[in-house]
């Protein structure tokens, strides 16, 4: 007496075993789907089908070792409650009887059909002497059989499943208008599954996807582990213009000049240099020193005349500075030095001139009169030496980008810490 | 009693259980009645339908005290399915009732002072069984679960009763949250209850099992 018995589908004329012979009652056919009485010899159609699901994680006829028991998986149900859909296992083996594997969410569970019965008390129920209390009860539709099954199982069966929990281990009651079965669920790993039997990992039920409002949250710049990020990428970014600013700067190629003027005298033009600039656009950058002259201010209006075209790029600039006392006590004010920056000089070979003006503070010293403070001294003059480079570097632009990038998450970091 | 043979073929026909008076034989399904000396054929039973249960005639079992041997077995037919039903005979001479269903086991001895309750003589006068019914058997509380009208599919070995096609009978089911089990059977000769225990096949402890093709006998079980 062989251990299978072949039938012939009645819808499609495929060649069907049954393996668990004398316990199988319904067979959905494994080629077109349709549901088939084989409770008694003759085999009768119940619903026919045109195609049969394929894409379960395990398919009917697969044998693999679980708990040290050889299984068969002989059926398997797509079932649904609500948004949750997940795959349950029919094994079998005709000296241990039946058992379930269920993936769900991901996970891998095994179970066994009790044959005593918890005591039901309310939201929770006991069952060898531990507690289970009530985590799920809802309505589950079988959407999809295959295989075949000891029961009259068919697509759209509805029975109402609760499930009990104790720790990781379930207990799930099924109420049909026929019978109430328990069955005890065990944690399997899908490791174990996998050695046991090939599992087609894209048909497997999807775990759960996130919460979606808690995708929101971690949308990029809005969640509060962000902010940290957000400060770097603006500081990345802020060295990464540093870098470029200072590729763009060179090359340096610089040139002196020096001049003196009379104060309170007339301006006077000097020519303090010649550059070269040698890429389509560079930065010309013109530095000037005085000598320590106090209660001074010197206008300096500078030009590049293009040696071909005679056009000329102007800027302007200005030393000054001032002592005094006061209330407050001896004071000064302005600088020695001054820098100015060309921002867009063509390419081209420039001579640079500048119009000097250097005027006395409150007020201009009236040529001829003796400084009372320096009666010996010649006529008061300021001595200025600059030097012309091509090249520099625009510290207004970078400080410009650094408020920019850093405006965002600055205002984050303001808005959540205001309080 | 001794080396009797089948009165249609010929064939010899072993005596499993002296005690019971129907016998079938393996070779033309000739069911054949013996007693006061004489052997008689009454008719032929149904070839059974091929299932794999692993029990066969010659399984032994051993629970609760109970130490049986299989002698016979009757298949029986409802609409939605079928189940087989083991006869045992202990050496002490005890009878036992093995039904077999969904891959489990219910191992059950006459019980007869079940019928005497009110619901069980109700069901035994002809009226249906109300599912759901509760009664109390040997000190226990037991609840009707399961309802079937059933047909003889076939039968082998030694049996208490002929056991030939068309003969039909209603069989209700009780049990409890402990895993115990009534069973009572109405048929043409009566109603007969026999209270047990639900079991898996290795809380039997078996000897003798079917080596199904196929299939490794766990070692267990072997």
């Amino acid at each position: 007496m062989t251990g299978a018995r072949a039938v012939t589908c009645p819808s499609c004329g495929g060649s069907i075993e049954i393996r668990a012979v004398g316990y199988t009652v319904t067979l959905a056919c494994r080629y077109c789907g349709s549901l088939l009485d084989v409770a008694n010899e003759d085999v009768r159609l119940i619903t026919a089908y045109r195609r049969a699901a394929k894409n379960f994680a395990i398919m009917p006829g697969a044998r693999g070792t679980l708990f040290d028991v050889e299984w068969e998986v002989i059926g398997a149900l797509r079932r649904r409650s609500g948004d949750a859909v997940w795959q349950e296992f029919l094994l079998f083996n005709p000296y241990s009887g039946y058992r379930w594997l269920v993936a769900a969410d991901g996970e891998w569970q095994f179970g066994t059909m009790l044959l005593d019965r918890p005591e039901e008390d309310g939201r929770s129920v006991s069952w060898r002497g531990q507690h289970y209390v009530l985590d799920d009860n809802a309505e589950i539709e079988t959407v999809m059989v295959i295989g075949e099954f000891y029961w009259r199982a068919a697509r759209g069966d509805k029975v109402q499943g609760a499930t009990f929990a104790n720790g990781r281990e379930q207990l799930s009651r099924e109420t049909s208008a026929d019978e109430v079965t328990w069955t005890q669920l065990i944690p399997i790993t899908a490791e174990w599954v996998s050695e046991a039997f090939t599992v087609e990992q894209r048909h497997m039920p999807r775990p759960p996807r996130p919460d979606l409002t808690e995708g929101f949250r971690k949308a990029p710049g809005v969640a509060e582990g962000d902010l940290g990020n957000m400060f770097l990428v603006a500081l990345a970014a802020l060295l990464l213009i540093l870098a470029v600013q200072v590729l763009l700067s060179g090359p340096q190629v610089c040139a002196d000049g020096r001049a003196t003027v009379d104060v309170g005298g007339a301006t006077t033009i000097h020519r303090i240099g010649t550059v070269e600039v040698r890429r389509p656009w560079q930065f010309v950058t013109i530095t000037v020193d005085s000598d320590s002259f106090t209660n001074r201010w010197v206008d300096l209006d500078y030009s590049l005349v293009n040696r071909q075209t005679q056009q000329s790029v102007d800027a302007y600039g200005l030393v000054e500075f001032y002592t005094g006392t006061d209330s407050d006590g001896p004071w000064s004010e302005g600088s020695h030095q001054a820098e100015t920056l060309f921002s867009r000089v063509p390419r081209g070979t420039y001579d640079v001139f500048v119009d000097v003006g250097a005027h006395g503070w409150p007020s201009d010293p009236v040529p001829g009169t003796v400084d009372p403070q320096n009666p010996w001294g010649h006529t008061d003059t300021v001595a200025l030496w600059f030097r012309s480079c091509t090249g520099g570097f625009s510290w207004g632009m970078f400080w410009l980008m650094a408020a920019l990038l850093f405006s965002v998450p600055g205002l984050i970091f303001w808005w959540r810490h205001q309080d | 009693m001794e080396n009797l043979t089948c009165p249609s073929c010929g064939a010899a026909l072993p005596v499993r259980d002296p005690g019971l008076p129907y016998s079938t034989c393996a070779y033309c399904q000739t069911l054949v009645r013996r007693g006061a000396g004489k052997v008689e054929a009454i008719g032929t039973v149904a070839t059974l339908p091929a299932d794999v249960s692993p029990i066969q005639i010659g399984t032994t079992v051993d629970r609760d005290g109970i130490a049986a041997t299989v002698v016979g077995r009757v298949r029986w037919g409802w609409s939605d399915g079928s189940w087989n039903e083991w006869f045992l005979r202990a050496a002490d001479g005890r009878a036992f009732w093995l039904g077999e269903a969904m891959g489990m086991y219910m191992l059950t001895s006459e019980y007869p002072a079940v019928t005497t309750v009110p619901a069980i003589q109700n069901f035994a006068q002809g009226n249906p069984m109300a599912r759901d019914c509760t009664v109390k058997a040997g000190g226990k509380w037991l609840t009707a679960s399961d309802i079937k009208e059933a047909e003889c599919l076939g039968s082998e070995g030694d049996l208490p009763f002929p056991a030939l096609p068309g003969r039909t009978m209603t069989n209700a089911d009780f049990r409890n949250a402990a895993g115990d089990a009534l069973s009572v059977q109405r048929d043409a000769d009566g109603t007969t209850a026999w209270l047990g225990v639900w079991s898996d096949l290795a809380g039997l402890k078996p000897g003798n099992l079917r080596q199904i093709e196929g299939w490794t006998m766990p070692k267990a079980l072997a």
